[in-house]
């Protein structure tokens, strides 16, 4: 899709799980922003894993780093450099904590996985035209150099290894990066062999957005306001007593965003 | 003026290996198809890169001589400038493809070029149509099949829209129907546009006859230079595996008329009673593959396939790019799980990777044959015997200690087999093992599978190639989507007159080379009179 809509719809979502204190805001923000990956084409594994991975250990480390709120929930022996009374307060603050890591984590990987690469970098192109191709050849490289390595996985295992993954990754470490060396020349004997750097570059006409690209650039566009407008009324205070968050304004922005989310996913997954 | 020009050219890689062009001189005129010939490794690919400025400016090494491309010499201007006037399609399609989708692969040339932004969108679109690749526009292609990155690598190039076309084995990884196509195509440019061809190739059937002239090349020197029908001649006693598989027949059975064509052949060949031979008994599944579903995330790779691959036979299993075919080898070798299903059998199963590169995992030839029985736990002193016997056994002896990526393709490709077959497997499935072979090696590797399938093991071929497959398959499953459409004993399928008939299929009604020069002969004998 094209990186106008995605970025816009991705870009509001990361604003608003940074930018927005009530964790009903915040909440919204995440499922929203785990939805829209939801909806992305895969692989989508490993950034739900590094957001769920990254948000638990935040989680569970801010009530031992964090030495306020007013409500003790348990209270542990003492330990150097840790704080073991863990507070009501530190808990919510913790889980926000984690929901604005999964809300950013999964608006960024959204944004990827959503994003067509070539028009993104089409248009770093007509700013930096140079380290744009260096980035499309890096965009495409990456994905080749992890075919390659299961390739290169697969025959050692046709050939009856047993491949731990320790061992695996270092048996194939050497021919990994010789194979990508030899793709690298082939790479740049083909762009060459194609008239690259031989004279200005035409640039690569704008493709223009299609009716559903038009149609997730007015959601995502309300979504920016709506998260934009929340961060007025949003006062969410944590320490040293939790705030209600159910508040009409906090239930009001939180319902807003998840229906704008709804509406943008839907969009997304409607056949062409 | 020449379209392209070589005078007296001699060329050495950097590495300092022998000269991999030695006294080429040589006149492409314009809108000439020009075929070029030889065995792997001979300097075919070295040429048509000589031909573009690649060598020496991106390779090195010493050139002497002259190159003269469209007008420019390529001593005064460097690949990028000849880019204007020539285009060149390298052998291997993934390793030139630049852009992430099809569409913007197609366009990158022309923005190079300096095309006008309006026109890049609509010749993109024609070019990618031509190639039956539109579909292709949007797709990723680093996810696409060999065959469908060998259609956006070729319409790459063609949408450039140069004077000279040089095409390094076009059709390589291209099932029968695309490869047709894809010729056909080349063949109207040549004709219609008037672009001139020069194509290097070893599957000669579908384009030796439509060709202006034949150049053959052996060790970086040109032998031969003539037409189709001089080269069949010529070629017919010294290295007639070089020849169309009709042609090859006709020859092996002594005729005086060499025919290039199925059609041709068909003419000239003698009635003769087909002698009707029953099939034999399939033999025992090595491997049986029962109601196997595979699904690659929104992709259905395989729907309820049951197959199995008989101790003692070659199965070919032939179908379109992307059918299922390499998945179904996977399975078969316990490489991959089936989502549901059964495979049953056991015994060692070898699998030979598509791409040859990756079974380059150490760093000497001979290192790299004993990797497998090092992984089996064979002796030492059984394993020095059985690699060096294995290297034999592919010609690879004298290279035993040279590194594996210093081979030629071709050599890659041998390795890459004698690697697998050296655990001696029951069963020994082997993805598109021809790529890059010449057609002396094609002929040594049926005799070697059928020498494996003679002490018992059960051998499999995934391949594009239908002449091939009628050269070495005692059975043949097809399949599309996924699907089995057919398991036939080969001469069935391969000479009915289906979508996968090959090319003495066509002519003669027989799969394969030593079928056909019995029919022939046979009909030449007094009692056919």
């Amino acid at each position: 899709m094209s990186p106008l809509p995605v970025g816009l719809l991705c870009g509001a979502l990361l604003v608003g799980s940074v930018a927005l204190s009530n964790p009903l805001s915040v909440a919204a923000c995440a499922i929203a922003a785990a939805a829209l990956l939801w909806a992305a084409p895969p692989p989508r594994r490993t950034y739900v894993w590094f957001a769920a991975a990254t948000a638990a250990l935040v989680f569970v480390a801010n009530p031992f780093v964090g030495a306020q709120g007013l409500t003790p929930i348990w209270s542990g022996p003492h330990i150097p450099l840790l704080d073991t009374e863990i507070t009501q307060e530190e808990l919510v603050f913790g889980l926000a904590a984690a929901l604005r890591i999964i809300g950013s984590s999964c608006a960024i990987a959204a944004f990827v996985r959503l994003a067509d690469g070539d028009r993104v970098l089409s248009a770093v192109a007509r700013v930096a035209p140079r380290s744009a191709m260096i980035a499309a050849l890096g965009s495409r490289l990456l994905p080749t150099l992890e075919r390659d390595a299961e390739g290169l996985a697969l025959a050692a295992r046709a050939r009856a290894a047993g491949l731990t993954r320790r061992r695996q990754a270092a048996a194939l470490a050497t021919p990994l990066v010789a194979l990508s060396l030899e793709r690298s020349i082939s790479l740049a004997e083909s762009m060459e062999a194609r008239g690259y750097g031989s004279g200005t570059r035409t640039r690569a006409p704008q493709q223009p957005l299609d009716g559903r690209e038009r149609t997730l650039t007015m959601i995502a566009g309300a979504l920016a306001v709506a998260v934009a407008g929340a961060t007025r009324t949003d006062g969410y205070r944590y320490y040293d007593l939790l705030d209600n968050p159910f508040t009409g304004a906090g239930i009001a922005a939180s319902a807003g965003l998840l229906l704008l989310a709804v509406a943008a996913i839907w969009t997304v997954r409607w056949p062409r | 003026m020449a379209t392209l020009s070589l005078r007296d050219v001699h060329y050495s890689y950097p590495d300092g290996g022998g000269a991999a062009l030695d006294g080429v001189t040589l006149e492409v005129e314009p809108g000439q198809l020009v075929l070029l010939l030889g065995a792997s490794g001979c300097g075919k690919s070295t040429l048509l890169r000589a031909a573009l400025g690649l060598v020496p400016h991106f390779h090195g090494g010493r050139l002497s001589g002259r190159v003269v491309t469209a007008g420019l010499d390529t001593r005064e201007h460097r690949p990028g400038a000849i880019a204007h006037r020539a285009g060149l399609v390298f052998q291997d399609p993934e390793a030139q493809l630049v852009m992430r989708r099809g569409d913007h692969e197609v366009a990158f040339g022309l923005q190079n070029l300096g095309c006008p932004p309006a026109e890049i969108a609509p010749r993109v679109a024609r070019t990618l149509e031509s190639v039956a690749a539109a579909h292709l526009a949007s797709r990723d292609t680093g996810r696409l099949s060999g065959g469908e990155q060998q259609r956006i690598a070729i319409a790459s190039v063609l949408a450039m829209g140069q004077r000279l076309l040089l095409l390094d084995e076009p059709t390589s990884q291209l099932d029968p129907q695309a490869a047709e196509r894809l010729l056909a195509l080349v063949t109207q440019i040549n004709r219609r546009h008037g672009v001139t061809v020069v194509m290097a190739e070893h599957r000669t059937g579908r384009v030796f006859a439509q060709a202006d002239r034949v150049l053959v090349m052996d060790a970086g020197r040109l032998t031969f230079d003539g037409t189709p029908g001089e080269a069949a001649r010529h070629l017919a006693g010294s290295a007639p595996w070089l020849l169309p598989p009709v042609t090859q027949a006709f020859a092996a059975a002594g005729s005086s008329d060499l025919p290039l064509t199925a059609c041709d052949a068909r003419t000239l060949a003698p009635a003769t009673p087909r002698r009707d031979v029953p099939d034999g008994m399939p033999g025992a599944p090595a491997v049986a593959i029962e109601n196997v579903h595979k699904r690659f995330a929104e992709i259905r790779a395989l729907c309820g396939v049951s197959a199995g691959f008989g101790a003692g036979e070659i199965t070919a299993l032939l179908g379109a790019n992307g059918a299922g075919k390499t998945t179904l080898a996977q399975i078969a070798c316990g490489l991959l799980k089936p989502d549901s299903g059964q495979v049953r059998g056991a015994g060692v199963r070898g699998y030979v990777c598509q791409n040859p590169a990756h079974h380059a995992l150490r760093e000497t030839v001979a290192d790299e044959v004993a990797y497998a029985l090092e992984n089996l736990g064979v002796p030492a002193g059984q394993r020095t015997t059985r690699v060096r016997a294995e290297l034999e056994r592919f010609g690879l002896e004298q290279m035993a200690g040279r590194h594996p990526r210093d081979l030629s393709g071709g050599e890659r490709q041998r390795l890459a087999v004698a690697s697998v077959t050296v655990m001696r497997p029951s069963l020994l499935l082997l993805d598109e093992p021809t790529r890059g072979l010449d057609g002396l090696r094609k002929l040594e590797l049926a005799e070697l599978l059928r020498r494996l399938a003679g002490d018992g093991a059960a051998v499999g071929v995934i391949t594009n190639d239908a002449d091939f497959a009628g050269e070495v398959a005692t059975r043949v499953t097809t399949m599309d989507g996924g699907r089995v459409l057919a398991d036939q004993a080969s001469r069935h399928l391969l000479a009915g007159g289906g979508p996968f008939t090959c090319q003495l299929g066509l002519a003669l009604g027989c799969a394969s080379l030593d079928d056909a020069v019995s029919l022939l002969t046979a009909a030449r004998e007094p009692s056919h009179v």
